[in-house]
């Protein structure tokens, strides 16, 4: 399994930003994430004393469609858990992430919007941990999709997303709390529970599924856990920015 | 917002007084383009541009739909562009500005009407299907001369991309896919492109592909379209400060020798890029002819 890979601070203009590959995918994403800024017209919004976090999801290679829109809302309700937006400088202002499908096939119209998900998500993350927007914790996010013979396939491509069953998006804290939970199709709740610990293991490693050897010999064919290849990219970045200070120490 | 910070006074001052003394921010001639590189990602038709700090990326896409009802020969053909917050943080998502409608029209008038495209090649039955290619442009990085650069991504992106094969069986369309049979390359008429020129000083200055902060100084610009044979296609003085004729007479010489550049460097990227292609790619399997021993 060759896992993601990805790159802080890419662009020029943008406050933060990140680009995220996913070879199981095929998907590319380019996020960028400018905050705090000044949103026209929002001061007075429901919430004043919070900031506003604003998702704008765009295609790659076709008409922006109600897909988009509704994985954006899902974007901001999970992002929006983790970004404190009551921190000084924050409130009334807005975060506004741009994330754009650069690479990878299209989704079409009718097809589902869940396999491109934790490619946004984790592109989402880490645009806002380059552009220093304070956070209360990080999270990594998977997609499993479930086909009718019960098989369970890491981050699908497009061809078995369209066979499969039921598709599942879950997202962990990196404390290991379950934060999202987005599933389509039929599926019964043993289905759902294998899921849940197969995506636990991918996003933290076998230490959370328990002893079971047999789990233990699959889990390991996922190679690094997830919240760790997002914490090395970061943990990269930081010591490339500090270059300077480390040598002098 | 939707408008970039405004310059200072003392910051126009200093690019007007430093271009009387024939000099630009980044040490460039007036007629110097910033390096420019354009290279191709996995996908057919996946460009990046890189023009000094402006880097945009062009996807190209095709599909199989209905041609319109008037023009029932002709396939479909769009650009898209959509200024995101992603280029430049006093674009708005979702909102249109005067700088998007300005730019998208203009490549429209480059690239879509003067046909450099082949419309009815794509024509796959008459009335009833067509391939309909369209071109999305995502800004990753403004920093001046959106025109020139966007216009070149999309002429690589056209002279990249392969669509599939489709064929007609008995009144029914078939589309193989890129792994069955060897993609096509599109049909290109001709390879337009833009170099926008900005003048100063009441005409008296004229640079080529001004930095984002020369266009805030600048009072007008002009774009020229023209192809490798130096036929004019497009030629816009769209707003700001009257220009002189002889301008648009002295530039348009400029502006083939620089077309000439802009599209010696994407044939090279293209070259590159299918020699690469050939050695890994489907080409190489597709080929009929026998590896033969040169004997002598």
């Amino acid at each position: 399994m060759v896992g993601p890979t990805a790159s802080l601070t890419p662009l020029a203009r943008a406050d933060g930003s990140a680009s995220y590959h996913c070879p199981s995918t095929g998907s590319n994403i380019l996020g960028s994430v400018n905050a705090p800024v000044e949103l026209p017209g929002r001061r007075d919004a429901l919430k004043p004393e919070d900031a506003t976090v604003e998702v704008f999801v765009k295609t790659g290679t076709a008409p922006a469609s109600v897909g988009e829109r509704y994985v954006e809302g899902i974007i901001r309700g999970v992002v929006g858990r983790l970004i404190l937006g009551r921190e000084r400088g924050y409130a009334r202002r807005g975060v506004v992430i741009t994330l754009a499908i650069v690479g990878g096939e299209s989704v079409g119209r009718a097809d589902s919007h869940l396999t491109l998900l934790p490619a946004l998500l984790h592109t989402a993350l880490l645009a806002l941990l380059s552009a220093s927007v304070p956070l209360s914790m990080t999270f990594s996010a998977t997609v499993l999709s479930v086909d009718a013979s019960g098989k369970i396939t890491r981050e699908p491509s497009a061809e078995v997303a369209a066979a499969a069953k039921s598709i599942h998006v879950l997202a962990f804290t990196s404390k290991g709390h379950l934060l999202l939970n987005e599933s389509e199709g039929a599926f019964d709740f043993d289905t759902w529970e294998k899921v849940r610990q197969r995506a636990s293991a991918i996003c933290h490693g076998t230490s959370t599924v328990g002893a079971d050897g047999d789990i233990a010999m699959v889990e390991d064919a996922d190679g690094q856990p997830l919240e760790g290849t997002i914490r090395e990219t970061v943990e990269d970045q930081v010591h490339r920015d500090y270059a300077w200070k480390i040598d002098a120490a | 917002m939707n408008k970039e910070a405004p310059l200072s006074i003392a910051e126009r001052d200093f690019i007007l007084n430093a271009l009387r003394e024939d000099v630009r921010l980044d040490g460039r001639a007036a007629d110097q383009l910033r390096p420019l590189t354009v290279s191709f990602g996995e996908e057919y038709g996946h460009v990046k541009v890189q023009l000094g700090r402006t880097s945009l990326i062009v996807r190209i896409s095709a599909e199989v739909t209905k041609p319109h009802d008037d023009r029932p020969f002709d396939g479909l053909f769009t650009i898209a562009m959509e200024l995101t917050a992603m280029g430049s943080p006093a674009w708005d998502n979702g909102r249109q500005g005067d700088l998007e409608t300005y730019v998208t029209n203009v490549l429209d008038r480059v690239v879509r009407h003067s046909n450099a495209l082949d419309t009815e090649s794509l024509c796959i039955v008459k009335g009833v299907s067509c391939w309909s290619i369209r071109a999305d442009v995502h800004i990753t990085d403004y920093d001046g001369n959106l025109i020139d650069a966007a216009c070149a991504g999309i002429m690589a992106g056209l002279q990249h991309f392969r669509r599939q094969d489709a064929v007609v069986k008995e009144g029914q369309v078939i589309v193989y896919g890129l792994d069955e049979r060897v993609p096509v390359a599109l049909n290109i008429t001709h390879k337009p492109l833009s170099v926008t020129f900005h003048t100063f000083d009441e005409g008296k200055k004229v640079i080529i592909d001004a930095t984002r902060k020369e266009e805030q100084a600048s009072e007008a610009d002009v774009v020229i379209g023209l192809n490798n044979a130096g036929d004019v296609c497009f030629m816009s003085k769209f707003s700001g400060s009257p220009v002189d004729a002889m301008v648009f007479v002295d530039k348009t010489s400029v502006a083939l020798e620089k077309v000439k550049e802009i599209n010696a460097i994407i044939d090279k990227a293209l070259q590159a890029d299918l020699a690469k292609r050939a050695k890994s790619g489907m080409l190489e399997m597709s080929r009929a002819e026998n590896d033969r021993e040169l004997e002598q």
